[in-house]
C-alpha cells in the first residue's frame, strides 16, 4: 500500500474515531433549538389550581420563565425544591413572572403535586399538548426564559439544578432583568 | 338438496371471516394525516415516525396534524409548522441541503472509494506476483501411451 493510501486510511479512521468520542462524551440531553431569538408562540390555558383563564399576552413587556412539568416526571420532582427558590429569587421583581405548564397530566393529579410539594407561582394546563408542540418540548421538565420582547431567549432540557440553576439565574434571568439577585444563589 | 345445501354451508364456512367485514373507508383528511404523520419523527420514541408510534406526543401531533387539515393548511404547511418548532431533528428524512448533503452522499463515496482502494490493491497483488516459468510438457512413456490406446479401443 503506498503511503498516500495509507495516510488517507489513517485521516479517515481518525475522523471515525472524533465522530464516536464526540458521541460518547457529548450532552444526550443537548438538541440544536430552532426557537432562539424567536418570537415566543402566545397561548392560553386554564390555571391548574383556580381554573381562571392564563394568557402569555397578559405578561407582556415582562421577562416570563415557563417551566414545563407533570406529576409523573422523576426529573421535575428532582428540580421543584430549585424551582421554587429561583421564584423566591426574583418573585419581587415586576418585571418578572414565572409560569408552570402541567403537561399530558390529569388534573387531580397535578392538583394534587402542587399541594404536596407547593407552590408560589401559576401553573396552566396544556390540554391538547398544542402549548408543548408550540413550543418544540420533547419531554418534561424543559424550561423556557422570554425576554421583554417576547422573544424566546434560552431553552434547557432537564432539571434546574447545580450549575444550571446557577447559570440560569445569572447568566440568563439576571442580566435580561438589568439586576444581579438579591439573596445568595445556591447549588 | 339438503346434502347440497350442508356442502355449500361448509364450503361458506372455510372462507376467512374477514373478507365479510365492512370496508372502513378512510376519508381524504385520514389519508393526508397519514402521509404527513409518516414523514414526521416520534421525537420521544427511538427510529418511529408519528403515525407509528403510541406515544402520547406522537398522538397530540396526529391531532394538531389533523386541526390544521381542517383550518385548510397544506401539507408543506403543516410540515413547516412542525419544522419550525423541532428543526431538522422532526423529518424522517433528512432535508437535501448544506451539510445533510454528506449523509446522503457518504455512502455511496466511501463505497466508490473503497472499491477503487480495492481494486488498485488486487492489481498491486497480480502485478507482483511472480509467474511460474513455462515448463514442456514431459513426454509419455511407453506404458502411458499403450494404457490410452487401450482405452481408445475399448
Amino acid at each position: 500500500m503506498s503511503k498516500g493510501w495509507q495516510l488517507t486510511l489513517i485521516l479517515c479512521l481518525l475522523g471515525l474515531f472524533a465522530l464516536f468520542y464526540q458521541g460518547l462524551w457529548g450532552d444526550p440531553r443537548h438538541i440544536p433549538t430552532v426557537l432562539i431569538e424567536t418570537e415566543a408562540p402566545n397561548f392560553e390555558g386554564p390555571d391548574v389550581e383556580t381554573g381562571q383563564t392564563i394568557s402569555l399576552d397578559q405578561f407582556k413587556g415582562k421577562v416570563v420563565l415557563l417551566n414545563f412539568w407533570a406529576s409523573w416526571c422523576y426529573e421535575c420532582k428532582v428540580e421543584h425544591e430549585s424551582i421554587l427558590q429561583l421564584h423566591q429569587l426574583f418573585k419581587d421583581n415586576p418585571e418578572f413572572v414565572m409560569l408552570g405548564v402541567n403537561y399530558q397530566d390529569e388534573l387531580p393529579d397535578a392538583q394534587k403535586y402542587l399541594k404536596e410539594y407547593g407552590s408560589t407561582f401559576s401553573h396552566v394546563r396544556d390540554l391538547k399538548g398544542q402549548l408543548a408542540i408550540d413550543y418544540g418540548v420533547y419531554g418534561v421538565p424543559e424550561t423556557f426564559v422570554i425576554d421583554q420582547q417576547g422573544k424566546i431567549r434560552h431553552k434547557w432540557v432537564g432539571p434546574i439544578t447545580g450549575e444550571v440553576y446557577t447559570n440560569i439565574t445569572q447568566k440568563v434571568i439576571a442580566p435580561l432583568l438589568k439586576a444581579q439577585p438579591t439573596t445568595t444563589v445556591t447549588s | 338438496m339438503s346434502i347440497r345445501l350442508t356442502w355449500c354451508l361448509a364450503a361458506l364456512l372455510t372462507i376467512p371471516l374477514p373478507l365479510f367485514a365492512a370496508v372502513q373507508d378512510e376519508t381524504e383528511v385520514d389519508i393526508q394525516v397519514r402521509e404527513i404523520a409518516k414523514t414526521l419523527r416520534c421525537t420521544v420514541c427511538q427510529t418511529e415516525n408519528i403515525w407509528e408510534s403510541g406515544a402520547p406526543l406522537a398522538q397530540q401531533m396526529r391531532g394538531v396534524i389533523r386541526d390544521r387539515i381542517a383550518l385548510g393548511h397544506s401539507t408543506e404547511e403543516i410540515r413547516a409548522y412542525f419544522l419550525s418548532r423541532y428543526g431538522d431533528y422532526i423529518l424522517m428524512e433528512p432535508p437535501k441541503h448544506g451539510v445533510n448533503w454528506l449523509i446522503w452522499v457518504a455512502p455511496f463515496l466511501l463505497l466508490l472509494a473503497g472499491g477503487f482502494f480495492l481494486y488498485k490493491e488486487v492489481t498491486h497483488w497480480v502485478r507482483d506476483t511472480p509467474t511460474p516459468p513455462s515448463q514442456p510438457e514431459p513426454p509419455l512413456d511407453d506404458q502411458a501411451r499403450k494404457r490410452i490406446e487401450r482405452e481408445l479401443e475399448s
